[in-house]
């Protein structure tokens, strides 16, 4: 049911949702492999925490309206994006959307870093539904909404993460769609592209697309939205004007604040797939995934702790958050990911314990906020005896100064490799 | 379902762009990233008639065009399976982020596999040259087996793909599973030389056994291939893609939950 939504539609509904509940099981308690489930066989485990993220939502949104979606982190906005635009489907209830949704959850989600930049327009725009032509229509004022038009057939792994989410957000404002559901993510590049982002924005509204909007700022919804609601827990408890919704929502900040907290850590490769291990020498790369309120991270620190098996601490090195998190890309602003590289890990094969602590000073010297380990296998890639809790580059001279005249001419040999 | 068929009809340019992605990141965008592409067979080609015609003094004619019509068709169904597998894992974070038709996944490895099986064929037609074999009209017919061999391979993918999402080690039994398939298919040897009675159930349990050696009746032998026989195996792969669908649908309703 596609129609493009003008001012004559308005009253009529773009989405609806009527008793809308979601709910997921703990990760933990999942079974992912046939192992698993072959050692499930024999010691049968319980049915599995459950955890509701929406319990009975209901709401409309009509054609041409904004709506501003408010609540904590944790509260089920993103599970709410995720079932309006049907990436996850709801345990009970109903939604119904009439016309073409479009979300900007992450920019550039589905870029293929070998593709260049003209490749993943068509490739981003066809995973949308679109058709070539109808890309190659919009193709000119993508590029030039961008300020892209000398790299377009650059491959976007060499893009600098402006240029990756400028070419994703204008991808995304030219797709015309009748509900753009937005989840904060237009503190995208310089202040320059962020005021033209905004004015996009608004133009869209003007033109009468229906606007779903996330935010845990109050002051956006309000400057964006006309009504708005709040979730808590998973349950709607307020749904009317943005003013006095945003009202109610700050007012619920200021009486309970909150706390940042490490929601999962684990080792990643460079794509973000994550890895149980990694071979010694190459690079380590660590991810924390935080919940960090807003203004959250004054004040704390993060440390990160290697230990081996023994329980040797290898390493130790505290930061000031406000620091490490300005580094991190805007993307899903209920969980910020901060990644920490280890460059060519010079440690033995061994069972690594990494530890992320977040941290207060107080009084009483550090107080621990919150706190996340995890494990990861370090094997050898070589075939060496070599032994002890370091591996160190080394190289055997037969001749002194051999090296010195080696670094002249190339790369140093590294012996069993 | 046919909300589904439209729906995917709607959806044909993201095949076609996730096909031309993965062969443009294949080969790299250059010649040689093809020819590299066919490394594999070839090589595995050079190796078997070493093996076959020195070793062990076989005395099959023109043994790399024989072992060459059934190592390239396999070549393709091992990636497609290996691939398409892995599809929807992979493509986790765009799963995550974006709806569309995922079913496109794992089809896509099955045509981008096959796009490339396809591409390599004139290297075989070069060894047919080579060695003197027939360019028969019936090779006209080979289209015919490549849409039976993507029907079933679809049909393997389907059901494949979404069990690794629910348990990820379904790759390390698949790369098992395929070893054991090569060696139960007739790909260096021929279905003539398997004992008659164990032959008939190859064909009945392994498709691939049945497409394979029609490909070499055609590409090796210069023969006529058997309507009815092709007819059957075409009927397999048909059913085989339903209960595939059926699998798909029904493990896609709670995958998002599980990447």
């Amino acid at each position: 049911m596609w129609r493009m939504a003008g001012t004559g539609d308005r009253g009529e509904i773009a989405v609806e949702l009527r008793g809308v509940s979601r709910r997921f099981r703990l990760h933990h308690e999942t079974r992912t492999s046939f192992q698993d489930w072959f050692v499930g066989l024999l010691r049968p485990r319980g049915k599995g925490e459950e955890f509701w993220a929406l319990r009975d939502v209901s709401f409309t949104l009509r054609r041409g309206e904004s709506l501003g979606v408010l609540g904590r982190n944790g509260a089920g906005k993103s599970t709410l994006l995720k079932l309006v635009t049907r990436v996850l489907e709801p345990t009970s209830g109903e939604i119904i959307v009439n016309g073409r949704t479009h979300a900007m959850l992450e920019l550039g989600a589905g870029f293929h870093p070998e593709l260049s930049g003209r490749d993943n327009v068509y490739l981003n725009g066809s995973i949308y539904g679109f058709s070539r032509r109808q890309m190659a229509e919009r193709f000119d004022r993508i590029v030039q909404f961008a300020e892209l038009e000398r790299f377009i057939d650059t491959p976007v792994k060499h893009y600098s993460l402006g240029m990756f989410m400028r070419l994703g957000f204008s991808i995304a404002v030219h797709l015309d769609p009748d509900i753009l559901v937005i989840d904060e993510v237009l503190s995208v590049g310089d202040a320059a592209f962020q005021r033209k982002g905004y004015q996009a924005l608004r133009d869209l509204k003007a033109r009468g697309t229906t606007i779903l909007f996330v935010s845990h700022w109050p002051e956006l919804v309000r400057e964006f939205c006309d009504r708005a609601i709040l979730l808590q827990d998973g349950r709607l408890i307020d749904n009317g004007p943005v003013d006095a919704v945003a009202a109610h929502y700050e007012r619920m900040l200021q009486e309970q604040p909150t706390d940042a907290e490490i929601l999962r850590l684990r080792a990643v490769d460079e794509a973000g797939t994550v890895l149980e291990a990694v071979p010694s020498g190459s690079d380590l790369r660590i991810e924390a995934l935080l919940r960090v309120p807003p203004n959250g991270a004054e004040g704390l620190l993060l440390a990160l702790d290697l230990y081996d098996r023994e329980g040797t601490h290898l390493f130790g090195n505290t930061g000031r958050l406000a620091d490490i998190m300005s580094h991190t890309s805007q993307g899903d602003a209920a969980a910020q990911r901060v990644q920490a590289v280890i460059r060519g890990l010079p440690v033995a094969p061994t069972t690594l314990t990494v530890a992320a602590t977040l941290q207060r000073p107080s009084e009483a010297g550090l107080a621990v906020v919150d706190r996340q380990e995890t494990e990861i296998e370090v094997f050898a890639p070589w075939s060496a005896q070599e032994r002890g809790l370091l591996r160190l580059e080394h190289i055997w001279e037969s001749e002194p100064g051999a090296a010195a005249r080696r670094e002249r001419t190339g790369p140093r040999v590294e012996i069993e490799r | 379902m046919a909300s589904q068929a439209v729906e995917i009809i709607q959806y044909r340019s993201l095949l076609r762009n996730l096909v031309a992605k993965d062969l443009k990141v294949r080969y790299k965008n250059s010649a040689l990233g093809f020819v590299w592409s066919l490394l594999h067979p070839l090589l595995l080609m050079v190796v078997f008639t070493f093996v076959f015609t020195q070793l062990l003094d076989q005395d099959t004619p023109a043994f790399p065009v024989f072992v060459l019509t059934a190592l390239l068709p396999w070549h393709w169904t091992s990636t497609a399976v290996t691939a398409g597998t892995a599809s929807l894992v992979d493509n986790a974070p765009l799963i995550n982020k974006v709806y569309f038709p995922r079913i496109l996944l794992p089809i896509s490895t099955v045509l981008s596999t096959g796009a490339n099986y396809v591409l390599g064929l004139p290297a075989l037609f070069l060894f047919m040259a080579l060695f003197d074999r027939a360019f028969t009209p019936w090779l006209v017919f080979v289209p015919v087996l490549v849409v039976i061999q993507a029907i079933f391979l679809t049909a393997v993918v389907l059901i494949l793909a979404p069990l690794n999402v629910y348990f990820r080690d379904t790759t390390v039994l698949v790369d098992v599973g395929l070893t054991a398939w090569f060696f139960m298919t007739p790909i260096f040897y021929s279905i003539e030389w398997v004992v008659p009675h164990l032959a008939a159930w190859m064909y009945r349990i392994n498709p691939m056994a049945a497409i394979v050696s029609e490909y070499r009746v055609i590409m090796y032998s210069g023969g006529v291939p058997d309507p009815l026989f092709t007819g059957r195996t075409g009927v397999t792969a048909l059913v085989l893609l339903a209960i595939g669908y059926l699998v798909f649908t029904r493990l896609n309703r709670n995958l998002g939950e599980h990447l």
